[in-house]
């Protein structure tokens, strides 16, 4: 079953019987030819065996130095190459294309840092720098001999793409993926898609009205023909790699058919039970069968069984008849080329900690609480109340960095608190000039196009900034007012002040389903609990599996254009390959050699790629059914071949004896000793 | 008695569950006679391969009082002539078994179900469809050694003995001409000789990892040496018993309590004397490097201690062995450093190395120097369960 | 742990020879920026490239001690950090092993040891390298080196 990803030696690998190494050593200008003694270097490495040629260039990355190895090559038709410089993780791509274009296969390469670890480390002891140098090309020069010719091997890739999440970085990605001619099936385990953007009165820092500029894109997603939505649906299994997804999608019952509802809510209007509405962040309630919310895309209601008394009130209601109490989950199976995961985040729940008296006294709420007091749509119809009493506070205390940059809870910044802070004071103070804002923050982070100038406007509106952190919030037991004790920073004086309302800025983190899309799509997670990207940097939408992206929080604290240009960024990313048809896997795998291998099995979990199998079959006449990699999911960290103990498993271009070869030579013997 | 779908019933009503212990014994004759302790154990396994249970069994063919080889039968009267318990045969029947797709009964030591379960976890051996029956085990000798305490303890010659049993802590002998010699087993221990020294510090003295633990400890009165008391320990073995008892093959009644207590007082006893013997024989050493170096310094790396190593799972070719060269003169064995390290979690102590090594160097003691620290700090007993081995593991707390 | 090691150049005297596996993603690049943060370490070590800290065979670490390393250094990725997701959970574990095998065997603890460096930590690379070039020379060479062997 093996394919054959290390081709045997062909002309183009030109690895004849005799190996001629070729050793170019770099002097990069005096950075390391001021330190280390490359002509004695180069002599000394000119008498090991296999060596034809050496030479000493100022610098070897430049065009004449490359050009020096080139001619070299076709001079004394070298074979494998050495190049003694700076370090491989930056320069190796430039000297694996030179010798490619000279027809020599790019793993013939063997790169040795005599600058980033010698002459610059050593820059006092020039002797010393130079033995190291000739040790550290020695040890090259002897692997060098052993390098075996790899080829990348290619997949094809079904031009269809997944995208988990319908988030606004979800929609976005699905949308330009979409408007490029690529079907896209987009999975959302809610009811309806927008994710928490559709839960928002309006947005910083233009303020715009949320649902009217989310509302529009939720529908030309339901209009486009090349989506499929998934609503109220999950993905349940992951299998292959780049170019060749097998997923299985369950979909909830709604307990009626989509194809028969109008979305009317009749239903909901007859049901008996009320409970609270988490849209509603608790506040306010719903049916046990209920529309999501006006915009909801699709426009279906759902019937919540748990709650559900099955009084049978909500089938009578209904016209078009398409209640069903006997849905049974379904399933599809999709084959998928890329996946993107944009599954977004939760906040954090203050509640366990009482964080400044939540859960405690009533007139302390979250941020996203008050997000849905002020939205005209809301429990309340856009009237700020308080709990307790359901007046209309005067006094607003905001905290901020709740959940966030604290060692007690979480060290990272959420990066949007502070902006929808001062958002949300504003909303209200333009609601009700009347009201008092005070926000008691940390710092004030405004980076990004008219942030700061949201925050100029909140201060001309009255808003209220105090630096500090509140050290005590207690309630009045008869008015249900907030008193907090909070010392000004700046101001260095203890403060005590009173509330009708405490809103506290809660962070973002990871949702309970985290875990799951994780393992699904075997990712990492970074520090912050967060799925991570490949390079945070460079690469800060591709992972380390091929084939899968991240857009949106899922990913890290980011606001809505963040969010939404990464979705767009992954929809880029993953054109690439929807529009090639074709995957280019690493090089590097594991490769297992069935005469030797013991079926032991022990290789299996130490891949986190999931990349060994057993065979189904007996090897040959062996009775033993051995490992397999598949080359597609491997991707060459070797973990696996350190633990397997017949020696089977070889990770290529990191063979045993390829690294023992540097080993062994990092030593030598002395003759004479003086 | 609750009777859930894990008992088995039969036209006799007997109940089979594991947890259960019995006193039981052959009902034929001749086995009776020359088994070990009532020739349950040999009737059990012949059992199985007359009702199907399986396709073949292990037992051990005798060549003297001193030599046997272990062949796999499907012929029952093959099974039922090797009764008898034979302390001089060391043998491990793990490897036997391995890579051969058997459903197989076989009798095993502690050792032997401990190489059997470590097979299993490395895919060689399929546990569903091997059936342990195990005997307790106080040790083994090794017959080499046997021949030479014979002649020089006993001063008896080897050919002449006819029979041989441990009563009371003695070895006793017994000769052609009917008569008895006995020794106690610290006297001979004290000597150098009696049981194999990975024995005296085994602490696996009645198997509960196989499916069945057989021996005759705590058979008392009348029965005492004619029957054998068995504690089900697995569905399987309840099958085995179940299946021996309904094909008419054995007998068995409940234990008396005299006769349970007896034989978990001896069980701590021995295994007192097990850790006391571990202490004895890994004394604390200065100047490690030096002694292993002139322990290994006469291998001639013929390679027998890895091939007959039951819980190594390895072909010819593997890493202690292919990245070995003599000519490298080191001052260490690069073959035995990887082993070191590839056996340190999952050495059982069996002895099998020691007794293969043409050069006699104490193989066992010197794993052991190595497993024993990493197998306490890991708390794992290689064979014992189906614990992963924590080398294989991908994620542990260490 | 002083980091002003860097302007004496005391050359005199013998220089350990120690083997440094890194990974490429992490401690590889500690090692780069070790270079390119100029900061001064003794002339031992010698480091060889692997892709990942759990491709660290102690098969290959008994051989540099057999060839005459006077200590063998493991390195990776911080944990959580490991480029493949865990691969140095399992170096972890490995090295356990290795461990308990090179401490029994009777060489001292100096001789092996373990260590995550991020490809930031150039000044914490430096400092490794230069601890343990220190703690060997007060040891002395592996009683393990080959005669003649250098
Ligand atoms: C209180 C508050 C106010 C904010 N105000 C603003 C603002 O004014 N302006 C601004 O720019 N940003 C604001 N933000 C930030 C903004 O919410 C985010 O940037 C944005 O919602 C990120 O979108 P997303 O698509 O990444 O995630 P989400 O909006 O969370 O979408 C993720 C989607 O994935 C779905 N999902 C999750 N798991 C699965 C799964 N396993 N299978 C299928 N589907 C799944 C979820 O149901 C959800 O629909 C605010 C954040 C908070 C907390
Ligand atoms: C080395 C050894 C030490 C023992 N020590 C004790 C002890 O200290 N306490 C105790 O209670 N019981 C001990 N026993 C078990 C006891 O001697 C009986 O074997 C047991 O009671 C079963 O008796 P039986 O008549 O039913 O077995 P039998 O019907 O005689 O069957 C015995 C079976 O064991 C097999 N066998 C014989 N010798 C060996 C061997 N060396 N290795 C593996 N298989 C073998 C035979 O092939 C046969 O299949 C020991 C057994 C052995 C082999
Ligand atoms: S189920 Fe019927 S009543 Fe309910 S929303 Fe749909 S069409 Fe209207
Ligand atoms: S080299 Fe790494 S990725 Fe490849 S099969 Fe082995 S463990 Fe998996
Ligand atoms: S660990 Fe090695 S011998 Fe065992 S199954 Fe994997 S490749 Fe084969
Ligand atoms: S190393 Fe020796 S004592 Fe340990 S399990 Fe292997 S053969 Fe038995
Ligand atoms: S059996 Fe003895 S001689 Fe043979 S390889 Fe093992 S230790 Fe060396
Ligand atoms: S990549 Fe550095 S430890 Fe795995």
């Amino acid at each position: 079953m093996s394919d054959s990803t290390e081709s045997k030696s062909t002309d183009i690998n030109k690895d004849s019987g005799e190996k001629r190494v070729g050793v170019f050593v770099c002097e990069c200008g005096v950075n390391i030819g001021g330190v280390v003694n490359t002509k004695a270097v180069a002599e000394y490495i000119g008498t090991l065996p296999g060596v034809k040629v050496t030479s000493v260039n100022k610098f070897t990355c430049s065009d004449s130095g490359q050009a020096d190895i080139q001619n070299k090559i076709k001079e004394h038709n070298l074979n494998r190459v050495v190049v003694a410089a700076c370090s491989p993780k930056t320069h190796e791509p430039t000297f694996r294309a030179c010798i490619e274009q000279m027809g020599l296969n790019q793993y013939f390469l063997e790169f040795v840092n005599i600058r980033d670890h010698c002459s610059w480390i050593h820059m006092w002891e020039k002797e010393k720098a130079t033995e190291k140098a000739k040790d550290l090309i020695r040890m090259g020069v002897e692997r060098a001999k052993l390098l075996e010719p790899l080829q990348a091997s290619e997949v094809p890739v079904t031009d269809k793409a997944l995208v988990v999440g319908a988030g606004v970085a979800g929609m976005q990605a699905a949308l330009d993926l979409a408007d490029m001619g690529f079907q896209v099936y987009l999975v959302e385990k809610e009811p309806s898609i927008g994710g928490r953007m559709a839960r928002f009165d309006k947005v910083f820092p233009t303020n715009d009205c949320s649902i009217c500029i989310l509302g529009p894109k939720m529908v030309e997603v339901a209009r486009n023909k090349n989506i499929k939505i998934m609503s109220y649906s999950e993905v349940k299994a992951v299998d292959g790699y780049v170019g060749n997804f097998n997923v299985k999608v369950e979909h909830k019952p709604r307990y009626l058919d989509v194809t028969k509802c109008t979305g009317c809510a009749k239903c909901s209007e007859v049901c008996p039970v009320e409970v609270p509405y988490d849209f509603n962040e608790g506040f306010g309630t719903r049916k046990a069968i209920y529309v999501p919310f006006p915009q909801a895309v699709p426009l279906r209601a759902v019937l919540d069984k748990e709650n559900c008394i099955s009084c049978k009130a909500c089938a009578k209601a209904c016209q078009s008849g398409a209640i069903n109490y006997d849905m049974q989950p379904g399933f599809t199976d999709l084959n998928v080329g890329v996946i993107i995961g944009a599954v977004g985040f939760k906040t954090y729940d203050p509640e366990p900690r009482h964080d400044f008296g939540y859960g405690l006294y009533d007139n302390v709420i979250t941020a996203m609480e008050f997000e849905r007091l002020l939205n005209a749509a809301g429990p309340t119809g856009g009237h700020v109340v308080r709990p307790s009493d359901c007046k209309e506070p005067i006094r607003v205390g905001f905290v901020n960095c709740v959940g966030s940059r604290d060692k007690a809870t979480n060290i990272y910044c959420s990066g949007v608190c502070c902006m929808y802070t001062i958002k949300n004071a504003q909303l209200l103070k333009e609601k009700r000039p009347e009201t008092d804002h005070t926000i008691m923050y940390m710092d004030i982070r405004t980076p990004f196009r008219g942030y700061e100038e949201s925050y100029n406007r909140s201060r001309n509106l009255g808003v209220k900034f105090l630096r500090g952190r509140p050290s005590e919030v207690k309630e009045d037991p008869v008015t249900k007012n907030i008193k907090v004790r909070v010392e000004d920073t700046l101001a260095n004086e203890i403060r005590n002040l009173e509330f009708d309302l405490l809103v506290l800025a809660t962070g973002i983190v990871p949702h309970e389903g985290i875990n799951q899309i994780q393992q699904l799509l075997k990712l990492s997670k970074a520090a912050d609990g967060l799925l991570m990207e490949a390079h945070p940097k460079l690469r800060p939408v591709d992972t380390t599996i091929d084939g899968v992206f991240l857009a949106g929080v899922a990913s890290g604290p980011k606001d809505i254009p963040y969010a939404v240009s990464q979705g767009s960024a992954c929809a880029s990313r993953a054109t690439i390959l929807l529009k090639n048809k074709k995957a280019i896997t690493e090089g590097i795998t594991a490769v297992v050699n069935p005469d030797v291998c013991a079926g032991c099995g022990v290789c299996l979990p130490m891949c986190p790629f999931q990349a060994i199998k057993m065979d189904e079959t007996p090897y040959l006449n062996t009775g033993i059914k051995k490992a397999n990699v598949v080359k597609a999911l491997c991707k060459g960290c070797g973990t696996c071949v350190t633990a397997c103990p017949t020696g089977a498993l070889e990770q290529s271009h990191f063979k045993n004896e390829q690294v023992l070869a540097q080993v062994k030579n990092v030593f030598k013997f002395q003759e004479v000793v003086a | 008695m609750s009777q859930d779908s894990q008992t088995i019933k039969t036209a006799h009503q007997i109940v089979m569950q594991k947890g259960e212990m019995y006193v039981g014994w052959s009902t034929k004759e001749d086995v009776r006679k020359r088994g070990g302790s009532g020739g349950l154990v040999t009737s059990m396994l012949a059992a199985a391969l007359e009702k199907k249970l399986v396709d073949a069994v292990v037992v051990l063919k005798k060549m003297n009082e001193f030599e046997a080889v272990p062949i796999i039968t499907s012929d029952v009267n093959e099974v039922l002539n090797s009764a008898g318990s034979l302390h001089s045969v060391p043998s491990n029947f793990a490897k036997l078994i391995a890579n051969r797709n058997l459903k197989v009964a076989l009798p095993a030591k502690g050792c032997d179900v401990r190489g059997i379960i470590e097979q299993g976890k490395r895919n060689a051996i399929n546990l569903d469809n091997t059936f342990i029956v195990g005997l307790n085990c106080g040790g083994s000798m090794h017959p080499v050694v046997t021949r030479e305490m014979l002649e020089v303890m006993y001063k008896i010659k080897p050919e002449d003995v006819h029979g041989e049993e441990i009563e009371k802590g003695k070895l006793i002998f017994e000769t052609k001409d009917g008569k008895e010699h006995a020794i106690t087993i610290d006297e001979l221990e004290e000597k150098g000789y009696g049981r194999r020294e990975s024995c005296r510090y085994c602490t696996i003295k009645i198997p509960n990892n196989a499916d069945i633990a057989c021996g005759n400890w705590g058979v008392t009165g009348d029965l005492a040496g004619k029957a054998t008391f068995v504690e089900i320990t697995s569905e399987k073995g309840a099958k085995l018993l179940q299946n021996a008892i309904d094909a008419g093959y054995i007998q068995v009644q409940k234990p008396d309590e005299k006769g349970v207590a007896a034989r978990s007082k001896i069980k701590g006893v021995m295994e007192g004397l097990g850790k006391k013997w571990k202490d004895k024989v890994f004394v604390p050493m200065d100047n490690r490097l030096e002694y292993f170096r002139k322990e290994l310094e006469n291998c001639i790396d013929c390679g027998a201690c890895k091939a007959v190593c039951p819980t190594c799972s390895c072909g010819d070719v593997s890493k202690c062995t292919e990245f070995h060269f003599r000519g490298d003169a080191y001052r260490m064995s690069m073959y035995h450093l990887v082993r070191f390290l590839h056996l340190a979690d999952s050495c059982i102590g069996c002895g099998q190395c020691a007794d293969v090594c043409p050069v006699d160097i104490p193989l066992t003691r010197l794993y052991r120097r190595f497993a024993n620290p990493v197998q306490e700090q890991l708390k794992y007993e290689p064979g014992m369960d189906m614990r992963k081995p924590p080398f294989f593991e991908a994620k542990l707390e260490v | 742990m002083s980091s002003e090691a860097a302007a004496a150049p005391k050359t005199n005297g013998w220089e350990p020879k120690i083997v440094a596996f890194c990974c490429n993603w992490c401690s590889y690049g500690g090692a780069d920026s070790a270079g390119m943060g100029r900061f001064q370490q003794p002339a031992s070590a010698r480091i060889i490239r692997v892709m990942c800290s759990g491709r660290i065979d102690p098969l290959h670490v008994f051989n540099a001690f057999l060839e005459g390393a006077d200590a063998v250094l493991v390195t990776g990725c911080h944990i959580g950090d490991c480029h493949y997701v865990n691969g140095n959970d399992k170096t972890k574990i490995k090295y356990k092993f290795l461990e308990n095998v090179v401490r029994e065997l009777g060489l001292e603890k100096e001789r092996l040891q373990l260590n995550w460096i991020s490809a930031s930590e150039g000044e914490k690379f430096a400092n490794f390298i230069r601890d343990v070039t220190e703690q060997i020379k007060k040891i002395g060479p592996s009683p393990l080196k080959p005669e003649g062997v250098v």
